[in-house]
């Protein structure tokens, strides 16, 4: 009888050690990723790509001679009050993979079948790990389209490792706000190798690999997040304080009393023909 | 010793089966079957009315006092001219609370151990904290406001059936749908929700949500209704103003197909080009 209680028992702790994990634990295979994520060293003057690297041309990012020539051309724009490749300033998305510069906080969901990047404000980034294949009539995008595979490492049947490989894209797109540039063709592939820091579980590790037709080999940068143990979720529209306008292919700048200004020296006003002329 | 390792295998067996299927568990206790795609049957069909069994604008017959009427009224004249009135969606202000609920694209929900979190395809995330936390003080106001949810056993059967949530803190303005049917401007909204499973269809999720605000005579309750999407599909969806508009100051404009700027409705005035050298204009 005792024998068979501790049977029972055995089991009711099996089952409610399981009850007590999140759903993307259910069968105690997952990492623990839930929460909010940082990259430690945004917000302080730039965001590089390669975060050991200084941004821009400090990046030494293995453009090609075309490519280069369009990243000078941008930093020449940028020198001048324009504003380069750069597309932040009107509120386009900035796409895979410079979302993963993680500019803003992110929230990670583990679910068997999608792990979820939620960002501050941009789309949420869904990456599919229950062995579909890459989708014929997927509308491209600037995330594009996600699919991952849960690797078990060390063989101690909890899962270590999320490879992702990610398509299927729109542009224009850059690295860094610098405006080191994507190629038009939008045929990017982007590999990442995401796992937690075996000495620290608040420290996520992503070695992202570009591999893209602007560059002249694939480009690899090992990138940092922290986990936030008290998040705060503030409210962000990039459009709310946003003095940026665009009409036309120029931009210009909205002044404190809500007036349009030049953003560079001896800017054109808008062409304003198609108002009535005062009578 | 076999016979009891394989009863063992057995109960354990059945404990995972018990559980596994659940979305998520805490407490013993499982959650409902809310982790899904869900849409608004309704959206998108020329208009997407706050009380989804009324017409919109003057058809939804909210209980406004007669200082919002005036407000509504105001905004629908305006967009008869051509305006916007008080959609400030089409500036991309946030829609905020508790207008989102409306779902004009797909929401997704995540229930986790804090918080239960509402990821939609056209707005930012909401979360709304399940741990028992009390209203933060000194948190800065918001579109979305702050939410404080409460999961409920109704049928005391073990598993949670309804999600309750106020949520208050909020800023504006913010308009329940896109006729610009006002809240007040004090912000001083309370939304209360409850989201449960229909009974008798687990493909469709009912949120009935209460507003009480300073621009209504009395609390507002309708009854939403989201349908459950098996095969879910995502849009990249991001607000900013389109090619074809744009907004100076609080004056819109539209931009001509040759990249031109022209006025939004009759009379309109170019901007005020002050800021640039005479002698260009």
């Amino acid at each position: 009888m005792l024998h068979r209680c501790s049977i029972v028992a055995l089991a009711l702790a099996a089952a409610m050690t399981i009850a007590g994990m999140p759903a993307s634990a259910t069968d105690m295979k997952y990492p623990d990723w839930d929460g909010q994520w940082r990259n430690p060293t945004a917000n302080r003057g730039g965001n590089p790509w390669d975060p050991n690297k200084p941004m821009g041309r400090g990046q030494e990012a293995p453009l090609t001679p075309e490519y280069h020539a369009i990243f000078e051309a941008g930093l020449k724009s940028l020198e001048n009050g324009g504003q380069g490749n750069s597309r932040g300033t009107r509120c386009e998305l900035p796409g895979m993979p410079k979302v993963m510069n993680f500019s803003q906080v992110m929230e990670i969901v583990v679910r068997p079948a999608i792990t979820y990047f939620v960002p501050l404000h941009y789309p949420t980034r869904r990456i599919y790990t229950d062995g579909r294949d890459w989708p014929k009539d997927e509308t491209p995008s600037f995330t594009g389209y996600s699919i991952g595979k849960w690797i078990d490492e060390d063989g101690d049947g909890r899962y270590d490792v999320l490879e992702v490989e990610t398509r299927n894209f729109i542009g224009p797109r850059v690295f860094e706000s610098s405006g080191i540039p994507l190629h038009k063709d939008n045929q990017t592939i982007v590999q990442e190798r995401i796992f937690l820091d075996k000495d620290n579980p608040d420290l996520l590790h992503n070695v992202i690999t570009t591999i893209d037709n602007a560059l002249t080999r694939p480009w690899t940068v090992h990138r940092i997040y922290y986990r936030q143990q008290n998040p705060v979720w503030p409210e962000y529209n990039c459009r709310e304080g946003n003095n940026h306008v665009t009409i036309g292919a120029e931009q210009y700048f909205l002044s404190a009393d809500g007036k349009l200004m030049p953003v560079r020296r001896d800017q054109p006003p808008p062409d304003i023909s198609y108002f009535k002329r005062p009578q | 010793m076999f016979q009891n390792a394989f009863k063992v295998a057995l109960l354990v067996g059945a404990a995972w089966i018990a559980t596994a299927g659940a979305p998520a568990i805490s407490d013993g206790i499982t959650y409902p079957d809310f982790e899904s795609q869900w849409r608004n049957p309704t959206a998108g069909g020329g208009g997407n009315p706050w009380d989804p069994t009324k017409p919109m604008g003057l058809g939804q017959q909210a209980p406004l006092t007669p200082e919002y009427q005036a407000v509504l009224e105001a905004s629908l004249r305006d967009q008869a001219k051509g305006g916007q009135g008080n959609n400030y969606e089409a500036a991309c202000v946030l829609a905020g609370m508790p207008r989102i609920m409306s779902l004009a694209g797909p929401m997704e929900i995540l229930i986790q151990r804090v918080h239960t979190l509402m990821i939609f395809q056209g707005a930012l995330p909401r979360r709304i904290y399940t741990d028992g936390r009390d209203w933060p003080k000194n948190l800065e106001p918001s579109f979305q406001g702050y939410s404080i949810g409460k999961w409920i056993d109704q049928d005391g059967d073990g598993r949670y059936d309804v999600l309750e949530a106020e949520t208050r803190n909020f800023t504006g303005p913010r308009a329940l749908e896109s006729s610009g049917l006002p809240l007040h401007a004090d912000n001083q909204t309370i939304v209360k929700e409850r989201l449960y499973l229909d009974q008798s269809n687990p493909d469709i999720l009912h949120n009935e949500i209460t507003t009480i605000d300073n621009a209504f005579t009395r609390p507002w309750t309708v009854d939403k209704q989201y349908v459950r999407e098996r095969k879910a599909r995502w849009s990249e969806y991001y607000c900013r103003e389109s090619d074809t508009q744009v907004f100076i100051g609080k004056e819109q404009y539209l931009v001509s197909t040759d990249g031109k700027l022209m006025p939004a409705h009759k009379d309109q005035p170019p901007p005020d080009l002050r800021y640039f050298g005479q002698a260009q204009r």
